[in-house]
């Protein structure tokens, strides 16, 4: 399993974006977000782009950190969308034999297209400028229950040594012939059951002994667990908080300028 | 069966928010009423973590092989709990998998979130209706139909949201087609799901039955 490690996801830049307060990040880019999903018009999906193009740019991550994340969605999404111009539509713009390739199509797999990689992007943005456990607790500080913020730690905490636990006995496993040596179809499944089984046992019993060393720290007697994490700790250090305001407000207001234009060109257009 | 981001109206999308903002509200209730829910956040969080990780395990199923859902084991093992662990899961893939997507998280959740509490409540059911039957037998039956109907269920959401919302200049009849074809194709899938509940429900029952009583 390819999951992302937080060295992978997070970027660690000097750049306005990385400094940009957490919460009004958050909350800006998901609102960016939401705009660019309520865009149905084609001409504005080029506009789209070049908004959160910029934006990328300004946050200063590599173009390669976007090449390589965008390679699975990327791919899936053009798995998706290839069909629609077949499919869809009525307007023929080029056929052979009994294939036929339909204006409406085109344009609606443009605009799902479009739509998704300019959220995607907007995400890498937010997920390649803030560490992750600063948007768990811009999270808490919104609102969000602490029942949810706990358990999203322990469960990221613990995913990357589940999953080497789980390559460890998949090995194993090999090791022992499955997969290399042929057996009848009921007897893989029995292994296979007996993998997960087992994968869940070791999680349940190592959840006893977390919660009793969480216990042993005060964790459930009106405190739970810190999220606090080095870089914004060292962002704040080094930079003046009049200096982070600012960049705050603008970003913040230019951000939330984009979405807004967004909104209203498609409020017009569909006035049209 | 998990939207990404950019195929759904954001009316749709926000719609998804509101209506499992909800779920979320009446879940965390449910667990509240339980006498210590910080006793039982290390093990719905770790196990979460073992249905993310777990879920990357290849099952064959003739001619080729599988990536299991489990949102029906799932909802079996962890109760009301199931809902958080599904809706940090996904939060978790679209995140550091780019799977799914940050504004079809509320949808996402609900796809595989309200057949997983469907399927906790269903696994429930062996206890006033399974008595005359053995304890094997009883969480044999009822773990197969927790995991089919766990997954069943989110198959006909998923499919239902995709002809609703997409795209709506697609030729009638060969949407129908595309449709029955794919809703076929995931009756098996419904079958190994309920199969491999059942044989890890088992599995649990010898080694470590207390792990079904959550």
């Amino acid at each position: 399993m390819a999951i992302a490690l937080h060295s992978e996801v997070y970027v660690s830049q000097d750049s306005a974006l990385h400094r940009w307060a957490v919460r009004p990040k958050l909350i800006s880019l998901l609102a960016l977000m939401f705009a660019i999903a309520l865009v149905k018009h084609l001409v504005l999906i080029p506009w789209v782009l070049a908004v959160v193009m910029l934006l990328y740019r300004w946050s200063q991550l590599p173009l390669a950190y976007l090449l390589r994340r965008l390679s699975y969605p990327g791919l899936f999404i053009v798995a998706m969308v290839s069909v629609l111009p077949w499919a869809s539509g009525d307007t023929v713009v080029w056929q052979w034999y009994w294939l036929a390739l339909k204006l409406e199509g085109i344009q609606t797999a443009a605009l799902i297209a479009g739509r998704f990689l300019a959220i995607v992007i907007t995400g890498f943005v937010l997920l390649g400028t803030t560490p992750f456990l600063d948007i768990l607790n811009a999270l808490r500080s919104l609102g969000l229950p602490s029942l949810l913020t706990d358990m999203t730690l322990l469960t990221y905490r613990y995913l990357f040594d589940i999953a080497t636990q789980l390559a460890t006995m998949q090995q194993a496993m090999r090791l022992r012939g499955y997969g290399v040596v042929k057996q009848p179809l009921q007897q893989q499944w029995r292994q296979l059951v007996a993998l997960f089984g087992s994968l869940l046992l070791r999680s349940y019993e190592r959840s006893q002994r977390v919660y009793q060393a969480m216990r042993l720290r005060g964790y459930g007697q009106n405190t739970n667990l810190s999220y606090i994490s080095g870089s914004r700790l060292d962002s704040s250090r080094v930079q003046s908080p009049h200096s982070l305001r600012r960049v705050t407000w603008l970003a913040t207001v230019l951000t939330l300028s984009a979405a807004f234009s967004f909104v209203l060109g498609e409020w017009m257009l569909s006035r049209l | 069966m998990h939207i990404p981001d950019g195929f759904l109206p954001a009316q749709i999308c926000i719609g998804g928010y509101a209506l499992s903002g909800g779920i979320t509200w009446y879940t965390l209730r449910q667990i509240y009423k339980t006498s210590d829910p910080h006793e039982e956040i290390p093990k719905a969080a770790l196990l979460a973590a073992t249905f993310f990780v777990g879920s990357a395990i290849s099952v064959p199923i003739p001619p080729g092989s599988v990536h299991l859902v489990l949102n029906g084991l799932l909802g079996a093992l962890l109760g009301w709990y199931a809902w958080p662990a599904i809706l940090i899961g996904l939060l978790l893939q679209a995140l550091l998998l780019n799977h799914g997507g940050l504004t079809t998280l509320g949808i996402n959740a609900i796809i595989m979130g309200v057949p997983a509490l469907l399927a906790s409540q269903i696994f429930q059911l062996r206890h006033p209706l399974g008595q005359s039957f053995k304890p094997g037998w009883s969480v044999g039956v009822f773990s197969f139909l927790a995991g089919a109907v766990g997954f069943g269920l989110a198959a006909l959401i998923f499919f239902g949201l995709t002809v609703f919302t997409i795209p709506a200049a697609l030729d009638q009849a060969t949407e129908q087609k595309a449709l029955i074809t794919l809703m076929a194709a995931y009756v098996p899938l419904m079958f190994a799901e309920g199969g491999f509940t059942l044989l890890t429900a088992l599995f649990l029952l010898r080694v470590k039955p207390e792990l079904l009583e959550s």
